[in-house]
């Protein structure tokens, strides 16, 4: 890609079981990661309190707007706060909005869906017809938050939130947008949680939103943001799989394109998508060891603390950021970190093949 | 940023499978929208759809809508000729929103009833939006990037657009990008319940409109670098010489009163065409046939184009409002345009409304030899997207 601008993060939100606020919160997390609370029914899941989220939304968006919505407009707000943007009381802020969900706003289709199996057509609810689609999280937090630019949902298995933040990261890079809100967001109901449970799903699962805001540097300075972090190179790639399945070939471009975008310096540690599935996780091993060659780097999912959502690709973007400041590389055991230096990588590969990196620092 | 220009075609839409069977149709100004047969339709205020005929072939394994997108998808990669390892590069973006929905609802139906479903995991499965891209990225062996938007009733151009910069940045010289939607019945209970499908086949742009149609189907557009397709000889139907996206922010469903996010698209196309207004021809509007959308759409094109130099129709009267798909079918219909220098009509439309001052081309298509076209599409969300596309 032909990129001029450099991309930094000057923003992070994240609303998840273990971590609500921004990058302090996210610091502080990172610093002591103790897993997120775990239910047990309907599946293995870390879920946020309910009572945790209405404290982050006012009672009329509690009213309106769906779970998995008020998720997303609570980080994105976290988000914009830090980063000092206020694109409501000045339209001409252009900020762009791409949203990565592996799920959507299930629960609102699955009620859509009951209000006409249970009452015919005078059940059928004209509110609740909207959020069936998937874009819902970002039509509704467009008007929160006043994005009035690109604006983009992504879906894709696993990977949904490192994508949203290559694509948006990309877009800055080639100047379609000045500035980008980009992240991902998944919720787990009880019936999401049995469906999954039929498809045999394998990942430990949470849920969460997690947006970052990413700006051309130049631009950031200007206005005096503060620099979290920087994205040097991003790229996305597909690998030969099945729909749903692991794949046998481990070479990719990936990893290499993504490299020689931020000038070619190898990565020194990796915050990888292991998300508990053996299979897949397997997979990402050999593509990372096809790419980086065998020695093993040091490597964190934060999946095992987190559980599997589109937000944690999002947040292990902003994590490598604290990484690449503090020289801390957390544990996924809960054990020491790891003191690592130079630049890191973020790495996502989905069941079906749809594979992301991105190197931060 | 290098140019991007249309190397390949693939339809399947309710005239049928096929390039030929949907410009044939939209070129004579006949309306495929006839009652529909796929599901149960009593009680409800519309009976009738933009239904494929037939589910264009393929295994009955597969979800009608990737069985749709197989067929389309094959289509263009054929029509542009590529070689396997040209193909194998190939970027891939989807613009979908049901998804495999049209099976999962009969497994959500039946779950609801207490019944066993043969292969209800399966419809499981298939029932979010990537899937399509999965299934195609598999089939037609693609490994270069791939993603699925979803934008609501942008999908498909937007699709499109992301394709064009994917090429345009230099990452890869060829991408296949299209929209994809199978009529479902959550989809169609839904435009129902929000009361905005008319009884009879839709009527854009006319005074007496009561609503939209809804369809079904399938189009992807190979999209390539211009020196990559010129250095193989390939033929080059048009360029897709600007894209724009903006957001209302405003409303869920409604679109800004006034039109300004739509026309900001329109403008935001044009200026990364380096082209004035004045260039543009035609407008194969995004003309649902909702009394508001239609009303605000011809506000903003007023905003943007002087109303006696621009040429307007909407093909959703031939074949209703196929949601993902849409904004992919009529880039390729705005894309024909060009080629045939023939302009497709707005079928139905009998009694202009007063309020829309454009020639909307009312059920004839016109000769006309452009050099300019836009499509624009819209989605809930105020998700605004134009395409613009140039004669080569």
């Amino acid at each position: 890609m032909t990129e001029r601008r450099s991309v930094v993060i000057t923003g992070v939100g994240v609303v998840n079981a273990a971590i609500v606020g921004a990058s302090p919160a996210l610091g502080a997390w990172l610093a002591r990661p103790r897993p997120a609370p775990r239910t047990s029914s309907p599946v293995p899941a870390m879920r946020l309190p309910d009572a945790t989220l209405a404290a982050l939304v006012d009672g009329g968006e509690a009213r309106r707007l769906s779970r998995v919505c008020q998720l997303t407009i609570a980080a994105a707000r976290l988000a914009v706060g830090e980063a000092g943007l206020d694109p409501r009381g000045d339209p001409e802020q252009g900020l762009g909005l791409i949203v990565g969900t592996e799920l959507g706003d299930f629960t609102s289709t699955i009620a859509f869906a009951d209000g006409y199996l249970a009452r015919g057509l005078a059940g059928l609810s004209p509110l609740l017809f909207p959020n069936t689609v998937m874009n819902t999280m970002a039509a509704t937090t467009a008007i929160a938050v006043q994005t009035r630019e690109l604006s983009l949902t992504l879906n894709v298995p696993t990977v949904a939130g490192e994508l949203a933040v290559a694509r948006g990261a990309a877009a800055v890079a080639s100047g379609q947008v000045s500035a980008v809100l980009a992240g991902g967001v998944d919720e787990l109901d009880p019936l999401v949680g049995e469906m999954l449970e039929v498809l045999g799903d394998r990942d430990v699962r949470g849920e969460g939103a997690t947006f970052l805001v990413l700006e051309d540097e130049s631009a950031a300075r200007r206005r005096g943001a503060t620099v979290l972090g920087r994205i040097g190179g991003m790229a996305w790639r597909s690998l030969p799989a099945r729909p749903w399945g692991v794949g046998r070939q481990a070479r990719s471009q990936a990893v290499a394109e993504a490299i020689e975008r931020a000038g070619g310096r190898r990565p020194e540690w990796i915050y990888a998508s292991a998300s508990g599935d053996a299979e897949r996780d397997a997979w990402e091993t050999r593509v990372l060891a096809a790419a980086l060659g065998p020695a093993s780097l040091p490597t964190v999912s934060l999946a095992p603390r987190l559980g599997q959502h589109a937000g944690l690709g999002a947040l292990r973007v902003a994590a490598a950021t604290w990484t690449a400041r503090s020289g801390l590389l957390p544990d996924d055991a809960g054990g020491e970190p790891t003191r690592v230096s130079g630049p890191g990588l973020v790495h996502g590969l989905g069941r079906g093949g749809n594979h992301v990196a991105l190197v931060i620092g | 940023m290098r140019r991007t220009v249309v190397t390949g075609l693939g339809v399947v839409s309710p005239f049928g499978a096929g390039v030929k069977a949907y410009w044939t149709g939209l070129a004579a100004g006949a309306c495929a929208i006839r009652p529909l047969t796929l599901f149960e339709t009593n009680g409800f205020r519309c009976g009738l759809a933009g239904e494929v005929p037939e589910a264009a072939g393929g295994s009955l394994r597969r979800t009608r809508a990737d069985r749709l997108a197989l067929a389309a998808a094959g289509e263009a990669l054929d029509d542009a000729g590529l070689e396997r390892g040209e193909r194998s590069a190939a970027a891939l973006v989807v613009g979908a929103v049901g998804g495999g929905m049209f099976e999962a609802e009969a497994w959500y139906w039946a779950r609801a009833r207490g019944e066993r479903v043969p292969g209800g995991v399966g419809a499981l499965r298939t029932m979010l939006p990537g899937s399509h891209a999965a299934a195609l990225g598999h089939r037609l062996r693609l490994e270069g990037p791939r993603h699925t938007v979803v934008t609501a009733c942008s999908s498909g151009a937007v699709a499109v657009a992301e394709a064009a910069d994917l090429v345009a940045a230099g990452v890869v010289d060829v991408a296949l990008a299209g929209g994809v939607d199978a009529l479902t019945r959550m989809c169609f209970m839904g435009f129902n319940a929000l009361k905005l499908l008319d009884p009879e086949p839709c009527r854009p742009f006319d005074r007496d409109r009561r609503g939209m149609s809804i369809g079904e189907g399938a189009a992807f557009l190979v999209v390539e670098a211009a020196e990559h397709a010129q250095a193989r000889g390939a033929r080059i139907y048009a360029e897709l010489g600007g894209h724009g996206a903006t957001t209302d922010a405003f409303h869920v469903t409604a679109p800004q009163p006034d039109g300004e996010g739509m026309a900001r698209a329109m403008l935001a196309a044009l200026a990364a065409a380096g082209l004035p207004p004045a260039a543009v021809g035609y407008v194969n509007a995004h003309g649902t046939a909702t009394p508001q959308n239609d009303r605000i759409e011809a506000q903003a094109i007023s905003r943007v184009f002087r109303e006696d130099r621009v040429l307007v129709s909407s093909t959703k009267s031939m074949i209703g409002h196929a949601m993902a798909a849409s904004g992919s079918l009529e880039a390729v219909a705005t894309v024909l345009a060009l080629a045939h220098d023939l302009l497709p009509p707005t079928a139905s439309l009998v009694t202009p409304d007063p309020e829309v001052r454009f020639d909307c081309l009312p059920g004839v298509a016109r000769e006309a030899a452009v050099e300019c076209a836009i499509s624009n599409s819209f989605g809930f969300g105020g998700q605004n997207v134009t395409l613009l596309f140039q004669r080569v």
